[in-house]
């Protein structure tokens, strides 16, 4: 399961940037999100009022919309099936309509039980250093070893 | 010393399943096209093919939308007043494709006080497998609950 321009694991070292990727979850993709969820809607993902009533500032992304465009990140660098563990921690509610950055930082490079590992800390800021949403990712690479 | 949590202990053990779910192209279209997901093997079935895959791949985190379809119990926690959504964890065992049936089973995984500077919150954390038609595992997926005060 290849794809074009797939980093190897030798290429990769501790210490290396991936992304950043940038975002913007207008409305109507939250909406479009929430209704393939299955969430019942309206609700604070998708109305200002309901949003106010949760002392929230504005309708916010689910957090598992979060995931995703952070995953997105990932799978943009590393291939389809390169992800296999995605731990976050939902810091900050994530607004619509605003720019989002996700970057990630390798933080460790191991192979293991026939796996070439990379292992990094992953990120989600808003515009002004928000740090919305954090945490650790695993992503197993190909090797150029035969 | 120890807080002592009052919760309802004896869900511990017992697992809550629902599905099966069909994964179809369409669902995959659309999951990839709210996130902007443009990659070739999640919206294009001959790409897929071409990269090995049986058709269009779902992203990795796509299990996550069928988490709430699994009815869980109240686990009557006599702390907090408000809960919010404090993290998620996917582990991803093996791809998921369209046409797969993805079935899911939960359980209450653990239930644990931290105290910062905010004061003390409790975590709620159900754990969800799924599995595809061959009963094969294709991903462990972790919700975290935070109480507060």
């Amino acid at each position: 399961m290849t794809q074009q321009n797939m980093p190897y694991f030798e290429d990769v070292e501790l210490g290396d940037e991936i992304g950043p990727l940038q975002k913007v979850a207008a409305d109507g993709e939250v909406v479009e999100f929430c209704q393939l969820w299955g969430n019942p809607m309206p609700n604070r993902f998708t109305e200002a009022a309901i949003a106010a009533k949760a002392n929230l500032p504005g309708p916010i992304l689910p957090g598992v919309m979060s995931m995703a465009l952070m995953a997105q990140l990932l799978t943009q660098w590393g291939g389809a099936g390169a992800l296999k563990d995605l731990d976050l921690v939902f810091r900050q509610p994530v607004p619509h309509n605003q720019p989002l950055s996700i970057a990630a930082t390798v933080t460790d490079t191991r192979q293991e039980n026939g796996e070439n590992l990379v292992e990094c800390d992953i990120l989600m800021t808003g515009l002004a250093g928000e740090r919305y949403v954090g945490g650790t990712a695993l992503l197993s690479l190909p090797t150029k070893e035969k | 010393m120890v807080m002592e949590l009052e919760y309802d202990r004896s869900l511990y053990g017992k697992e809550h399943e629902a599905g099966p779910f069909e994964v179809t192209k369409e669902i995959i279209q659309a999951f990839s096209q709210s996130i902007g997901e443009t990659g070739a093997v999640f919206n294009d079935e001959s790409a897929a093919q071409t990269a090995g895959y049986r058709s269009v791949v779902a992203p990795p985190t796509l299990c996550t939308l069928y988490v709430r379809r699994v009815e869980l119990p109240d686990i009557n926690l006599k702390f907090g007043r408000t809960r919010f959504h404090a993290g998620q964890r996917v582990q991803a065992k093996a791809s998921i494709c369209a046409g797969d049936f993805l079935t899911a089973s939960s359980h209450l995984k653990e239930v644990y006080p931290k105290t910062g500077r905010s004061g003390t919150m409790v975590f709620i954390v159900w754990e969800t497998t799924f599995r595809n038609q061959d009963g094969e595992v294709v991903a462990d997926v972790q919700e975290s609950y935070a109480a507060r005060e």
